[in-house]
């Protein structure tokens, strides 16, 4: 990882750059000085991916009800135009997505349609694989997107918590030399003792065991490092502590869990720049339903956790953007088991204030 | 005669100064390595044991099982029911519980159900059984003599994975991990494809079971002179139109494209998608023997519910060109087995599958020499996995320095090696199954047919490492969930602080402790009065140690 002189002389942070300092070390010195200006929102901008596993049916989220080959092709599984939210007259909502409805009519919310990649594999695995790199027909790419663009934008306060992914793993989309969090849930991360003296002093103790010219090496090394800067933050920000605001209601559940700790770490101005979730369940070869059913069931979730977050945020959804996206999408026409296969094309949404919202594109 | 082949062998893996960036290999290495990577770590004292008794005779003793369960264990797993109780009555409850909440629902009943993945409500009999099955992988993995067999059971259940949430699988699923993944972990690899295709619960997972020759419908069932009666034509006629709305009624590619993809010829194996959907259609009519309760009253045959079953009505009898290969028409079940063979002989097969126990054994990036050792034994063996097993454990590769003590443990490595390392074991709870599933990995809840994946970069990261160390502490202070056994047998308390660290290394690190992490351990422990205490800090930083992630 390679760190031009231009930001170091910029910072004046350090008077020379020696090539054989650590460069997370570095970051961090930089980062620290500044830390007293941690009050004001560190970053600027934030980045939510919202990654829906399976290759969710776009058709079924931006219903384009003005079209008569879509009830042609779908006679089980269509949404009936009576219960589409109408969005635009020829696209509509689905019905259990009716909560995006007032960030549409505000317009924060945008869809794009048709939208997948250039290459025409139909494995979920490789598909996924391609769309966390970036890097569509490239099995070899060994980093992904959001984790390269971490390396290469350096003009952003290095923190722990600039790439932070909601699970017990970090997804390929952060793999790489950048740093990148994975927390499976807020509240209980760090090293936990019956007391917090005693957990502070076996977080030390860990930390010398991973420190740098110890057994530790390579990747156990610096993710230790990183568990132990993410710990220290964490306990001075005390971001679990923060409530709901604005009224907003997650569902239960880990999709409604991790968007809430999401907010709860933007509120916290942690300098939070990238975030991610997943949420899997959408690959419905099989009896996808229509206005009601599995697929419906899902969609319920995902339009009520999207909603409680961009409430919740309130007013700082205008420096958010919160990105839905899935690896394919699925046949126009439904298969023989009343559910749909892998398809090309499915739908991504956009929602916050970075966005020139009420337009479907695509 | 045995003792000195085995000798001549030893001294010459030890002899030959390629095999290690540090000098010949000790003994006490060779059985550190062969106790980490063939086995789910040493237990206390083991590492002297085998390398004393012989480490190549304990790799052949554990090649030459004759079964991969361990009789000895066979008192132990007698609190687990799931083991015998018979799938046809697991089917049956799951049904029952399924048409139970149907009714419910049709009744007016608005409570939504169980999201995908969580277990219907009101059965908990069917809960209870099916949370035996993640724990009773810690047992055999904690406790089996046959610890080579553990392993690679586990590998080939990731190979050929199932996810336990998806439908009857919740119920298929002891079966198949029993009959199918663990009576042939250790024989041919065409014989577990073939039984991986014949078993239900891989035709529940990848949707065979949906999978009919267009326009194919199932022969009208023989009403008998009492069934419509009985059930009332209205019922019927409902129930009649429920089932038709749900038939199948086309091709379903699902598990063609995984049998190509993942479990044979690997991605770049040289498949189209032309060749997906003319498997498919091969694999037409192979799916399970179910019976609602119409059909139940219906049906003439007697098959066990819930058992794999050809349905001819649905199989696509035309010809077919597969790879290249034509498979003529008209031959019904037969093409399917011929298409198993045919994939299980393919080199891209022997390649994948070769590449992929290599990453498993020797390193995430396997070197070309072990592939190519696994490789010629394969074909020369016919697929024999004891021999390609054997030939990549014999191979320089495995034994090389700088393929040693590499390997970042997996959550279910870390947590069965832990608790052997400190000569515990797990209760029959399912708890210890949690504390895996917490560190990343709950078992048989892949959902993806790619299984859990084996290289560092799936398991490193920031919490999940802390989770470690939260588990260790816990396993040190005798408060893990789930486990049994006491510090007392293992670690003698001493006020001896140097005394005690050493114990500690010897023990629970099998000797690999460094100077870094005795130092910042004795430094940890220096004001510790309380012995237990200190032996508790002691082994729970050993257990969370960098060394102890590593295998």
């Amino acid at each position: 990882m390679s760190l031009s002189r231009r930001v170091f002389l910029r910072r004046g942070a350090l008077g020379l750059v020696s090539y054989g300092l650590d460069p997370l070390f570095l970051d961090r010195a930089v980062y620290a000085l500044s830390a007293q200006r941690r009050a004001e929102p560190v970053n600027k901008r934030t980045l939510v991916c919202l990654f829906q596993r399976g290759a969710v049916d776009g058709l079924s989220m931006i219903v384009p009800h003005g079209d008569a080959a879509y009830y042609r092709e779908r006679p089980r599984i269509a949404i009936p135009r009576n219960v589409v939210m109408d969005l635009d007259g020829h696209f509509g909502l689905h019905p259990e997505l009716a909560p995006l409805k007032p960030f549409w009519d505000n317009g924060s919310l945008t869809a794009v349609h048709a939208v997948g990649s250039p290459d025409s594999t139909r494995s979920h695995f490789d598909a996924q694989d391609y769309m966390e790199t970036g890097s569509p027909g490239v099995k070899s790419t060994p980093d992904g997107w959001a984790n390269r663009y971490c390396q290469h934008a350096t003009e952003h306060a290095q923190t722990p918590f600039r790439a932070v992914a909601f699970g017990p793993q970090l997804p390929r989309i952060l793999a790489g030399s950048a740093p990148a969090l994975a927390i499976d849930d807020l509240r209980t991360f760090g090293v936990r003792a019956r007391t917090s003296t005693g957990s502070d002093r076996l977080t030390r103790a860990f930390e010398s065991l991973y420190e740098s010219g110890g057994p530790a090496t390579g990747l156990l090394a610096t993710s230790a490092e990183e568990s132990f800067e993410a710990v220290r933050m964490l306990k001075a920000a005390n971001p679990a502590a923060l409530s709901v605001t604005n009224g907003a209601a997650y569902p239960r559940g880990r999709l409604g869990q991790s968007l809430q700790q999401i907010a709860q770490l933007i509120k916290s101005n942690l300098g939070v720049e990238i975030a991610f979730a997943d949420v899997g369940g959408w690959d419905t070869h099989v009896n996808q339903g229509n206005a009601e059913g599995q697929l419906a069931l899902r969609l319920r979730e995902l339009g009520q956790a999207l909603a409680a977050f961009a409430t919740d945020l309130g007013e700082r959804m205008s420096e958010v953007c919160v990105l839905t996206m899935s690896e394919f999408g699925r046949t126009i026409r439904e298969n023989g088991s009343s559910g749909t296969d892998h398809g090309h094309a499915t739908a991504m949404l956009g929602l916050g204030g970075t966005v020139q919202g009420k337009r479907v594109l695509g | 005669m045995m003792r000195s082949r085995l000798a001549v062998l030893l001294a010459a893996l030890t002899s030959t100064p390629a095999l290690s960036a540090q000098g010949p290999i000790t003994s006490l290495d060779s059985a550190r390595h062969v106790l980490d990577r063939l086995a789910y770590g040493p237990t206390p004292g083991m590492v002297d044991r085998v390398a004393r008794e012989g480490v190549m005779r304990w790799v052949d003793a554990q090649l030459g099982v004759d079964a991969v369960d361990d009789p000895n264990l066979r008192a132990t797993l007698s609190h687990f029911d799931i083991l015998s109780t018979p799938t046809s009555e697991l089917v049956r409850r799951f049904l029952d519980a399924q048409r139970e909440r149907r009714q419910r629902q049709a009744a007016g009943d608005t409570m939504m159900g169980p999201r995908p993945g969580q277990p219907p409500p009101g059965d908990a009999e069917l809960r209870r059984l099916g949370g035996q099955l993640p724990q009773l992988v810690l047992v055999r993995a904690v406790q089996s003599d046959r610890q080579l067999a553990e392993v690679l059971a586990d590998f080939w259940f990731n190979h050929f994975n199932i996810f336990i949430g998806k439908n009857l699988d919740r119920v298929l699923l002891p079966e198949y991990v029993e009959q199918v993944i663990r009576r042939h972990a250790l024989g041919r690899f065409e014989d577990l494809l073939i039984a991986t295709a014949r078993s239900p619960a891989m035709m529940v997972y990848l949707d065979n079971t949906q999978s009919v020759k267009p326009g194919a419908s199932p022969p009208l069932p023989n009403r008998g002179p009492f069934a419509i009666g009985r059930l009332g034509s209205r019922a019927l006629d409902s129930m009649r139109l429920e089932a038709q709305q749900r038939r199948p009624t086309g091709l379903n590619e699902n598990y063609a494209r995984e049998l190509l993809e993942l479990h044979t010829l690997g991605v770049n194996g040289g498949y189209t998608q032309k060749d997906v959907t003319e498997v498919a259609r091969i694999l037409t009519g192979w799916s399970v023997a179910l019976r609602g309760p119409v059909a139940a009253r219906l049906a003439r045959r007697t098959v066990e519910e819930g058992s794999f079953i050809f349905n001819a009505w649905a199989h696509d009898d035309g010809a077919k060109t597969v790879l290249g290969t034509p498979f003529p028409a008209g031959q019904g079940e037969e093409e399917g087995i011929r298409l198993l063979r045919m994939l299980a002989a393919h080199p891209s097969t022997i390649h994948f599958v070769s590449t992929k126990l290599c990453a498993k054994f020797v390193n995430d990036t396997p070197p070309d020499g072990c592939i190519d050792d696994a490789v010629r034994t394969w074909r020369r063996s016919d697929g024999n996995i004891r021999e390609v097993l054997r030939a990549i454990i014999r191979s320089q590769d495995f034994w090389a320095g700088v393929n040693r003590g590499v390997k970042v443990k997996t959550p279910l490595e870390f947590v069965a090696s832990a608790v052997r390392a400190i000569g515990a074991r797990p209760d029959s709870s399912f708890r210890l199954a949690l504390a895996v599933a917490q560190l990343g990995q709950p078992l048989y809840q892949h959902v993806a047919p790619n299984g859990y994946g084996e290289q560092e970069e799936d398991w490193v990261n920031s919490g999940a490492l802390l989770n470690r160390m939260n588990l260790a502490l816990a396993l040190a202070s005798g408060r893990a969930p789930g486990v049994r056994g006491t510090l007392d047998a293992v670690i003698p308390l001493s006020s001896d602080h140097p005394t005690l660290v050493e114990s500690v290394n010897r023990i629970v690190l099998a000797g690999r402790m460094s100077e870094h992490t005795r130092k910042v351990i004795l430094t940890e422990i220096g004001d510790l009065q309380d012995p237990v205490l200190a032996r508790a800090m002691a082994v729970g930083l050993a257990i969370g140690a960098p060394e102890f992630q590593r295998q």
